[in-house]
């Protein structure tokens, strides 16, 4: 008899395993496992019953709100299901067909600091980093706490508003905020026990490679933030993270040289956190254009041979293409249209810089302004028509500089700001760029949108549901930008859609400003 | 009571109500005097009125992080900030509090410090030869298709009315760009786009009537792109018919009532 329940309780034990490491790496096609979908970040759905047909007679399901948190980043993650989405110190667990609130948790005492951009599943547990910088695990079934490992200081100033990153049998987590002058990492973490597996640290300490890009002890104070998410090749077990700004932010006089890793793309080693390779984007930037905006990964054929690409929209205004095995340049080029800080990029990809366009006490024009041509919302990628997806602001802004001291503890550690250019007001579109050669194919004007934050998702059916500012979510023909469809959710939409589906029912949902808002077609 | 008393000396009802430190008090001479002052200390940095300088930020610019309350003012003036280029200038305190009162002035909205000039007069111009009322209103009375003014002097600095009234905005504000609209079944509106999407758009006609149209209701959507508002008043008007003018719109102001 015992013997028996032992056989039952191993029998349960591993049909609540919900999440391996194999259904991440092939998720079922209605689940929504990662922030990107799936490790390449493609933010690409292959469930197919919404059509461009059909498209128009989309409709609400239901409404879910998180009254705690306005202006919701996070993007929800659906496994067969059930939906479990971040807010401000909270995880919900939803019933992804009914909107029905299933458990929430919330970490006590609550701190405010924020946004939260979301969690990631591993085996029956859900993990999310919290505004107190910790990275805790909770049971999915009932959001029980199983275990909480701290990441950082808060008496620093450090949070991790980063949406946690599952791979085999670690939990990836980052941390802000590199515009207090604070230095970033990434770190790993044992998924079942939440020990620190590895840690990387984004500005390079004295004796280690590249510790020279920085002037005198600046790289003290480099900043350096790991603040929204990063893809995964499994073969290649290379983690690709985007690394934030510089500090301080406007003013780069007393932090000479390249300033790395600030504004790069890394290749970390999986298993133990080394740097394989890296591309900086921005050089010794004085704009603030972090460079966290997603990879997405794609294995295609560049100039007649099959590449491993990584391609990447920085918020300084250029596409990148790069190959993701070794870091190669292999092409950039702009996709806004008012861009005067470069000339264009050398051979290697670095910028050619315009002088005379960095911030300076009475104010400087420069475009994109620090917002960025694009920002945290996460593009997408479409297979079957090989374009790239993206939302763009397009406009300019005036920098300013001014010398600041350093105060530890968590404050703003900027040297100044920037306002929006009055002469180049901002305007945000979706741009649909060919893959190689980041030529734009169409683009749609979101009529008196200017403040970024939305992304996109991509269908099988050549949908792309873009969002907007005034509250919209929209349809887009993927191969025209043609808009087939909206809905008008009120709130202002500062995160990425997603496409999910329950007992063969399709649905598109996204979080507009305190709800999240799902759509289905009619039965 | 206080607000009588405000009145009476003259010197802006908030700067009264905010309790003012400063024992020199707000009013005109002070504010010239700290201008003065700020001219002979401040310029090589700061720039000559608080405009642009080339080593330190200018301090009547409209920047976001640059609304700090009169004792900080004070302080960093007398002070200096330590460990930036910001020094101490080996000022006495009143002339601190002078250059205190100058810089809160650039700041300030125009019913703070409004400006010499005969109301009576402006109010004339504003109704008659300024033709302001066609398109503004004030408390009940005048046009719909701009801004209402009735707090305008509470909302808006002294320098930004004068632009407002001479220099042409890049760009049309949300609310108020001009439009003209053929609607499919024939119609044709003039107006100002009050909002707009792709999807559908929200007018104000000339006819001072609402029209609200779904983007397939539209047959065409002509947008101006430049403000109904003229920007030659300092040309149309005579030197003192402008400064009645502005001395009338400084003076708008919901306070009152509100304190009431």
């Amino acid at each position: 008899m015992a013997r028996l329940l032992i056989a039952l309780f191993a029998v349960a034990a591993a049909l609540s395993a919900q999440v391996s490491f194999e259904d991440l790496k092939n998720p079922d096609p209605e689940d929504w496992l990662t922030y990107g979908r799936t490790y390449d970040s493609q933010r690409h759905t292959p469930l197919s019953e919404i059509t461009p047909e059909n498209v128009k007679d989309l409709q609400a399901a239901w409404i879910y709100p998180i009254p705690s948190t306005p202006r919701q980043q996070a993007v929800p993650i659906v496994v067969d299901g059930v939906m479990y989405v971040s807010a401000m110190n909270e995880v919900h667990a939803i019933d992804a067909r009914t909107g029905r609130n299933i458990w929430t948790w919330r970490r006590t005492p609550a701190v405010n600091r924020g946004p939260e951009r979301g969690v990631c599943v591993l085996g029956d547990r859900v993990y999310v980093s919290t505004p107190d910088a910790h990275l805790v695990a909770l049971d999915a079934r009932t959001g029980s706490e199983i275990w909480a490992s701290k990441i950082a200081e808060t008496k620093d100033g450090y949070y991790s508003p980063s949406a946690t990153f599952a791979i085999d049998g670690k939990i990836i987590a980052g941390v802000a905020a590199g515009d207090y002058g604070l230095n970033g990492w990434l770190d790993a973490y044992d998924a079942e026990t939440g020990e620190r597996l590895w840690r990387w640290y984004t500005i390079p300490r004295p004796g280690e490679p590249n510790h020279d890009s920085w002037e005198g002890d600046s790289w003290k104070t480099g900043g350096g933030g790991t603040w929204l998410t990063g893809s995964y090749d499994p073969e290649l077990n290379l983690l690709y993270w985007g690394i934030g700004n510089p500090a301080p932010d406007f003013d780069g006089d007393d932090r000479e040289g390249d300033n790395l890793y600030t504004e790069s793309v890394v290749a970390l080693d999986a298993d133990t956190g080394e740097l394989k390779w890296y591309f900086q984007f921005t050089p010794h930037d004085v704009h603030d254009w972090d460079s966290v905006e997603i990879p997405i990964l794609v294995d295609a054929e560049y100039k007649g041979k099959m590449r491993k690409l990584l391609t990447h929209a920085d918020r300084n205004g250029f596409y990148y293409v790069l190959d993701r095995e070794t870091g190669e340049f292999l092409h950039g080029t702009p996709f806004i249209d008012k861009l005067n800080w470069a000339s264009g990029l050398t051979e290697k990809g670095r910028p050619i810089r315009v002088p005379g366009v960095e911030p300076t006490p009475q104010g400087n024009f420069v475009c994109p302004s620090t917002s960025g041509a694009t920002n945290w919302m996460s593009p997408a990628y479409n297979p079957a028509t090989g374009l790239f997806y993206l939302a763009v602001k397009e406009g300019c802004g005036v920098s300013y500089k001014a010398k600041q001291e350093f105060r530890p503890g968590g404050f703003g550690y900027m040297g100044t700001g920037y306002v929006e250019s009055p002469e180049e007001p901002w305007q945000m579109w979706v741009r649909a760029l060919d893959l190689t050669t980041g030529e734009r194919k169409w683009e749609y004007k979101q009529i008196t949108s200017k403040q970024y934050g939305a992304g996109v998702v991509s269908t099988a059916t050549k949908l792309l549901f873009a969002a907007d500012d005034q509250g919209f979510l929209t349809a887009l023909h993927a191969e025209t930008g043609e808009p087939l469809w909206h809905f008008n959710t009120g709130m202002r939409i500062s995160a990425s859609p997603i496409s999910y589906g329950v007992k063969g029912k399709q649905y598109v949902a996204v979080t507009a400003g305190v709800n999240i808002v799902s759509f289905r077609l009619p039965d | 009571m206080r607000l009588l008393l405000c009145a009476w000396l003259g010197c802006a009802v908030s700067l009264c109500a905010a309790d003012s430190k400063n024992p020199l008090g707000n009013g005109p001479q002070v504010v010239e005097a700290g201008r003065t002052v700020y001219n002979q200390t401040c310029t090589v940095c700061h720039g000559v009125d608080g405009d642009a300088g080339d080593r330190a930020p200018a301090l009547g610019a409209a920047r976001r992080y640059a609304h700090n309350t009169e004792e900080d003012i004070f302080n960093v003036v007398l002070n200096g900030i330590p460990g930036t280029q910001m020094p101490s200038m080996g000022l006495s305190e009143e002339d601190a509090w002078r250059i205190t009162a100058w810089i809160r002035s650039l700041r300030a909205v125009a019913a703070d410090f409004p400006p010499d000039g005969d109301v009576a007069a402006g109010e004339k111009v504003f109704w008659g030869k300024g033709e302001c009322g066609r398109c503004h209103r004030i408390n009940g009375r005048g046009g719909l298709l701009g801004p209402d003014l009735s707090n305008l002097g509470g909302g808006m600095r002294l320098s930004a009315i004068r632009e407002s009234l001479t220099v042409p905005k890049p760009h049309v504000p949300l609310g108020f760009r001009p439009a003209t609209v053929v609607t499919k079944d024939g119609r044709t509106i003039r107006g100002v786009l009050k909002n707009e999407h792709n999807f559908s758009i929200q007018m104000l006609g000339d006819d001072d009537r609402l029209h609200l149209l779904t983007s397939d209701e539209i047959a065409s959507i002509e947008r101006g792109e430049t403000s109904l508002m003229p920007t030659d008043y300092d040309k149309r008007l005579s030197e003192t018919e402008f400064r009645d003018l502005v001395a009338f719109l400084s003076r708008l102001t919901k306070r009152a009532a509100a304190s009431e």
